[in-house]
């Protein structure tokens, strides 16, 4: 296929890198850098939707407001995506970003419905009912992501969704079990590569390996490490070069210290464990690790 | 996965449908994923029509992209809440169950389980005047009861024909029976079930449970792939037709002794919403009719919030005390 030279530098250049999306998440310039796959796993809630919507909402957001002003690409595929709440948190940031910015500042002076529609217009929605579906639907974004050089972001949730149905669909063979999500990936890799987008995917913690539960008995997380072994196809797992691990704190401990009011105190704190490997495909090494807790509010995430 | 067959679009004859399939080209995603003028040599076929055929068919396959802003628009306009009828219950859910999306309610035997089912029924068919279809597959629904409570709430017999008429019931014992059953109320059975007045605002399964747990167990992917299908189905009829879906579940022990909701890890994803229902501890001076809820998953509440309500509540409001029912806040974790 050939290009034209200002196609190319749409292709490459216009996009925004987000390795800064979120400095509390991830390890010290460890962000997810161009073509990069962040992970996040856990159980149910454990706050990996809230999480999402977080730095779902740092992307669509203008610059004014603490956001990068980029276009994400959201794939449904749990039919989980919350309009509501959503609008919710954005609706929250646009106030605080409004406080404490300058009054002459160019958005300040649009209505705030104006600029919630501008964010919202920065995001497409795409529902998806099958893995083939999903797949099908790759092949077309790629259309809109050369055309739209501001979309630096897919969110994928969740890239799970379908592992059960296709486990079942293939047969005995776990090849064809895996194909659908292989050539998903397969393809998500050369997205990645042509287009230097950013890809960040749930994926539900839904098997239990029961190895670790005999070996981790000693270890006081041991509920936490029964379900962090990855299980989807090995592509997948190549592709990914930031794990997040979601978990439910324990609540309050770490907030009774720093003399927050009682109600503060009995929220539920959630932990993420960020591991950052090295890209190198052959073999997966821990480059940078970083912990950090967040709890959930009317407005969204606050990192504690 | 879509097998390719001449007709499907404009171009695509049973030749090239052929000369694909010699090389190994036999469904949709397989068109999709080759190289188009590569394909095209090998099969000597005309680039620019296969071109045409690949853009077509993935244009015909694919979810489209809708911008936020548009999904948000058409949110607003048709988002409704179904109230539960039970107010400390709605109070729990944020006024109550919203359309488009799943809410659960877990719980033990004798919990109020179907009996909230049956008040939301009943109150969605009389107050409402919408449609509501009521997948039983336990065979606990009685017809009497729904009038008794009917009756409670009007005297004219009429109305509370007219309200009954509005209950569609499903009966199913099987998973394939259900799933046969989503499958017709996606394709039309929707409409048909609102022929009775008002467009269907509800779909209430009682119970999911004791269709799905059977099939699961073992060592086998047949029945998480069964149990992910009724996932599937319930939550696009509550996404396309934008309906409540409630559904019902048992409850089992954890490793600590706590309560939680059955059918595994796969299934805990899947409800938006899900309370957990249980007998009180300490009986008022009416005995053994109190339960108490607690939100256990909610992206619009802060989770583990707790109330009370009564089960004669549900009967009706004369029988249940108002000043009994009183939402506290409480986290147990």
């Amino acid at each position: 296929m050939t290009e034209t030279g200002a196609q190319l530098f749409a292709r490459l250049e216009a996009r925004r890198c987000l390795i800064d999306i979120e400095p509390n998440l991830f390890p010290k310039d460890c962000g997810p850098q161009y073509g990069e796959v962040v992970e996040l796993h856990g159980l149910e809630g454990t706050g990996k939707t809230e999480l999402l919507y977080h730095l779902l909402c740092r992307c669509i957001l203008p610059v004014e407001a603490g956001g990068m002003g980029v276009e994400v690409v959201f794939v449904d595929t749990d039919y989980s995506l919350d309009m509501l709440r959503l609008v919710t948190i954005l609706e929250n940031r646009l106030t605080a970003g409004r406080s404490t910015s300058r009054p002459e500042e160019s958005y300040a002076e649009c209505s705030e419905e104006a600029v919630l529609r501008s964010c919202l217009s920065r995001l497409l929605v795409v529902h998806c009912g099958s893995s083939s579906q999903l797949l099908l639907t790759l092949h077309y974004l790629e259309t809109s992501l050369s055309s739209r050089p501001s979309l630096s972001l897919l969110l994928i949730d969740s890239i799970s969704a379908f592992y059960w149905l296709d486990r079942c669909g293939g047969g005995e063979s776990v090849a064809r079990q895996e194909d659908k999500l292989t050539k998903c990936s397969e393809f998500l890799a050369r997205l990645l590569r042509d287009y230097r987008i950013t890809v960040f995917a749930t994926s539900h913690a839904i098997k239990r390996n029961y190895k670790n539960v005999a070996t981790s008995s000693w270890s006081s997380s041991s509920s936490c490490s029964e379900y962090e072994q990855p299980y989807l196809c090995r592509p997948w797992q190549r592709l990914v070069t930031h794990r997040l691990l979601c978990s439910r704190g324990t609540a309050g401990a770490n907030m009774a210290a720093t003399a927050c009011t009682e109600k503060q105190s009995r929220r539920q704190v959630f932990t993420v464990c960020c591991n950052s490997f090295s890209s190198s495909s052959s073999s997966k090494e821990i480059k940078a690790h970083k912990n950090s807790s967040f709890y959930v509010t009317d407005g969204g995430v606050v990192f504690v | 996965m879509v097998v390719l067959r001449e007709g499907m679009c404009p171009g695509l004859d049973e030749n090239i449908v052929r000369d694909l399939r010699a090389a190994n080209i036999t469904t949709v995603e397989d068109l999709v994923a080759s190289d188009t003028e590569e394909l095209a040599q090998k099969c000597s076929l005309s680039y620019m029509a296969l071109l045409a055929i690949r853009r077509v068919l993935l244009a015909q396959h694919t979810a489209f992209p809708v911008s936020g802003a548009d999904l948000y628009e058409e949110l607003l306009s048709s988002t409704a809440i179904v109230s539960t009828s039970v107010p400390s219950l709605d109070k729990l859910l944020d006024s109550g169950l919203y359309t488009g999306e799943i809410t659960e309610l877990s719980g033990g035997p004798g919990t109020g389980k179907s009996q909230v089912c049956f008040a939301a029924a009943v109150h969605t068919a009389h107050q409402l005047k919408q449609s509501v279809i009521y997948i039983d597959t336990t065979g606990g629904l009685s017809a009497s009861r729904l009038l008794q409570m009917l009756q409670v709430q009007t005297d004219h017999v009429e109305e509370q024909m007219e309200a009954l008429q509005r209950i569609r019931v499903f009966r199913v014992f099987d998973i394939f029976s259900l799933l046969g059953c989503l499958h017709t109320i996606r394709c039309g059975g929707l409409q048909q079930a609102s022929l009775g007045g008002g467009s269907v605002k509800a779909v209430i399964v009682d119970s999911v449970s004791a269709i799905i747990s059977p099939t699961l167990g073992g060592k086998q992917n047949e029945g998480m792939s069964l149990m992910m299908q009724v996932a599937g189905a319930l939550k696009t009829i509550a996404k396309d037709f934008n309906v409540a879906v409630l559904v019902t579940n048992h409850v089992k022990r954890g490793a600590g002794g706590e309560l939680q909701a059955g059918l595994g890890l796969s299934w805990s994803h899947v409800p938006r919403t899900r309370l957990l229902l249980e007998r009180s501890k300490s009986p008022g001076p009416l005995l053994g009719s109190t339960r108490t809820a607690t939100l256990v998953k909610s992206s619009r509440q802060p989770c583990h919030i707790k109330a009370e309500f009564d089960l004669n509540w549900v009967s009706g409001p004369e029988e249940g005390l108002l000043g009994r029912k009183r939402a506290r806040d409480s986290s147990d974790s």
